[in-house]
């Protein structure tokens, strides 16, 4: 479960500063988020006092100015001594000292199916001929709430920011996203923990509140998410962005509400979440004022109403029941779904809940795209898959798979900087994404990371392109299943994919297309 | 004053006739109860609905005065920011919830789940409330004259709870407080301001044991 024991952490003494002058330095110590190092005050001499906790982040190898650290994976324990490795082992002794379960942030981590076992079908002389990526153009735009709204939004490449709160994130994260996607002409999200007032017009492309200097073109869009919590949140709230999301859950920890805790709620976070100073946001896991269905259609409609009938309404729905839960959200009204896949990430969660809880991204969006074509909105009601998305093949393969666009919010964070520690929670992150220590936060340039952010989208952007061309596309809104091919049984299980070499997909499936599964879905897969 | 017959009327035509009617006028609207969100976000203005209300009365309220001469459904003034929603009747499940600012008078009982997750209005119910009243209340005041039901004022984080009356239970993470005389001037002008026959010395106050009572 937990990655603590599986990695050797060693210094080399000769070249180690403090080895050599005892006092001297102390980085790897301060660095460290889990307190491998530690500091004798006495002598001035640093060890390497809590080998086991280590998690493989690498940060302290990163930090050390006499590069003389090295982090090497213990893995061979994971095949000897399985299920009772030394992780397995410290976790009991960790829960029996302390009555105590396990806190951390970023995503599930091992092995969950994903993408890596579907491979993309180019086009060849039988199909119709690939197109060219250096000299002709592809579409990727993708509107949201063209039909229902006075003003629709139109995303320049097929990506968001999903949800990541301020508290949560930095300040300065949180405007480094909001640069990113003006440069881009994407969508951040506000997520749960209200709005970081700079985002309302960095988002836009602006510098100035007025918003009359514009200084990223093409300019992006500002996500409002409403949620469980409703922290910060007001009418001027909802009217401040240019979508409202209802946020029913994620990935990292479905069925539970947002975890902030105490270590995060500084002064700022307190004003804007109205929580006391040092006190846990424990956001509840359902929404106090629903009851039923009926209910979230009427807050579809008053936020509506709230926002004048401009803004689309968007809905995420953590890992559950794919196809009755989207269309419940058709139903309610959504003019677009996320979808967020077990390997989605959180800034704190219940460890046995990352890991263990949810469905695989690759097994939520079929179901979640035959509820869109039952109901008669596939491509109108748009489906954004999230969830341990990587990169552009990552999206390609949800957008074949019948997903609009895809968002990555773990990989943006890793894109400003971060090495996955694993240690989110507890607010000392030394890039200052999810720290709210000043000394932290002042690492972060928002307009360098923005720029990163921005850099990683347009990478990301052109590999769709390619991947949308090369299988002999114009248009991401041309792509379908027929476009990937399930490497081995266990993906082609999940996804209802054509198997490679056996070019179609497994019995199940078609027999499920015969047969339908009883529960209004009949597993076609349309392509 | 202007009048509003929602009879047959959307969410939509009846709140944008009423945002258009409210400057500088009071407006009463009649024959709503089909409708659930009425008034929703007004920043000001004075509205009267005659008679019964339904669902999200006023929800995310952020100045308007809203008075329901008769009973209210569930999630009145739901996410208000600030004004005045009064209820002359009685209001159903999860009244005044998620508040940051304003005031929620309820002249007769309220249900389940009222003033969960307050922070930072004031919320008056003049008889009794349900069960899991006041739950993980972050800020403001919640006054009941009457009773409450289960896991009243459940993992309160801060804020005040008044009740002149009993409980069936208190909740986790409670204290009882002896009334200053703060309190009672707090409580003595609420009730005069809302004309309220009540008498501040017979409550009794329930505050946070702790302002982190979930992870140390």
């Amino acid at each position: 479960m937990a990655v603590i024991g599986a990695f050797c952490v060693s210094v080399n003494k000769e070249i180690c500063i403090n080895a050599r002058m005892p006092g001297k330095c102390a980085t790897c110590a301060e660095v460290c988020p889990h307190n491998v190092y530690a500091l004798d005050v006495r002598t001035g001499e640093m060890n390497v006092q809590n080998f086991n906790t280590c998690v493989g982040c690498r940060i302290c190898a990163e930090f050390c100015p006499a590069n003389a650290i090295r982090i090497n994976p213990a893995e061979p324990e994971y095949i000897t001594r399985y299920p009772w490795t030394f992780a397995t082992v410290e976790e009991i002794h960790y829960k029996a000292q302390t009555g105590e379960y396990l806190l951390r942030g970023f995503g599930t981590h091992g092995q969950t199916p994903n993408f890596d076992m579907i491979t993309v079908v180019p086009s060849q002389i039988a199909s119709t001929a690939p197109l060219d990526k250096y000299r002709e153009e592809c579409d990727l735009e993708v509107v949201i709430g063209e039909d229902t709204c006075d003003q629709p939004i139109a995303l320049k490449a097929p990506f968001v920011w999903p949800a990541m709160s301020f508290g949560a994130l930095s300040k300065e994260a949180k405007m480094a996203l909001a640069i990113g996607a003006a440069e881009t002409g994407i969508a951040t999200n506000t997520g749960e923990g209200g709005l970081v007032e700079e985002e309302a017009w960095l988002a836009r492309g602006y510098i100035d509140k007025e918003m009359t200097h514009k200084r990223w073109e093409p300019g992006g869009y500002l996500i409002i998410q409403w949620s469980t919590g409703r922290w910060g949140v007001s009418a001027d709230y909802l009217n401040s962005g240019d979508a409202v999301e209802v946020k029913i859950g994620q990935g990292a920890k479905p069925g539970m509400g947002g975890h902030l805790l105490g270590a995060k709620v500084t002064e700022d976070v307190s004003r804007v979440r109205g929580v006391p100073v040092g006190s846990d946001a424990l956001s509840p896991c359902r929404y106090y004022d629903v009851q039923t269905l009926d209910d979230i259609k009427h807050m579809v409609a008053f936020l509506r109403d709230v926002t004048n009938y401009k803004v689309p309404i968007l809905f995420k729905l953590g890992p559950s029941r794919p196809y009755a839960d989207v269309s419940a959200c058709i139903e309610a009204g959504a003019d677009a779904i996320s979808i967020d896949g077990m390997v989605g990430g959180t800034g704190c969660s219940p460890d046995i809940v990352t890991q263990g809880v949810g469905i695989p991204t690759i097994a939520c969006i079929p179901p979640a795209v035959q509820a869109l074509k039952d109901h008669g909105v596939h491509r109108k009601v748009k489906l954004i898959a999230l969830g341990g998305m990587r990169h552009g093949l990552d999206a390609f393969k949800a957008m074949a798979m019948g997903a609009d666009a895809a968002g990555f919010a773990s990989a943006a964070e890793i894109a400003m900087g971060c090495r996955v520690c694993y240690a989110c929670q507890k607010g000392n992150c030394p890039y200052g994404i999810t720290s709210q220590k000043p000394e932290m936060r002042a690492r972060l340039d928002p307009v360098e990371t923005g720029h990163r952010l921005a850099n990683f989208i347009h990478a990301c952007t052109e590999e769709v392109k390619i991947l949308t061309m090369l299988s002999g596309h114009r248009s991401i809104k041309e792509l379908s299943t027929e476009d990937l091919r399930a490497m081995e049984f266990n993906t082609a299980a999940l996804t209802g994919l054509k198997m490679a070499g056996y070019e179609r997909p497994l019995p199940m499936w078609e027999a499920l297309s015969q047969t339908g599964d009883g529960n209004g879905r009949n597993g076609k897969h349309d392509n | 004053m202007k009048i509003i017959d929602a009879k047959n009327k959307d969410l939509r035509a009846v709140n944008t006739e009423l945002k258009a009617s409210v400057n500088g006028v009071a407006v009463k609207v009649k024959n709503v109860s089909h409708l659930h969100g009425l008034a929703a976000g007004m920043k000001h203005g004075e509205v009267v609905i005659q008679g019964d209300a339904g669902d999200y009365v006023g929800v995310l309220n952020a100045g308007a005065v809203i008075r329901v001469t008769k009973n209210a459904a569930r999630y009145v003034a739901d996410n208000m920011t600030s004004g005045t929603v009064i209820i002359e009747g009685d209001a159903d499940y999860g009244t005044g919830q998620y508040c940051y600012g304003g005031t929620v008078v309820v002249r007769g009982n309220s249900g389940d789940f009222t003033a969960t997750m307050n922070k930072g209005a004031t919320i008056i119910v003049c008889g009794d409330v349900g069960d899991e009243v006041g739950t993980y209340m972050l800020k403001g005041d919640l006054i009941v004259l009457g009773n409450a039901g289960e896991h009243f004022a459940n993992y309160l984080i801060r804020g005040n709870v008044y009740i002149g009356g009993q409980w069936k239970s208190i909740g986790n993470n409670t204290k009882i407080e002896p009334l200053t005389d703060e309190d009672k001037a707090k409580l003595r002008a609420y009730f005069e301001t809302f004309q309220i026959v009540a008498a501040p010395a017979g409550f009794r106050k329930i505050a946070a044991a702790s302002e982190k009572p979930f992870y140390h």
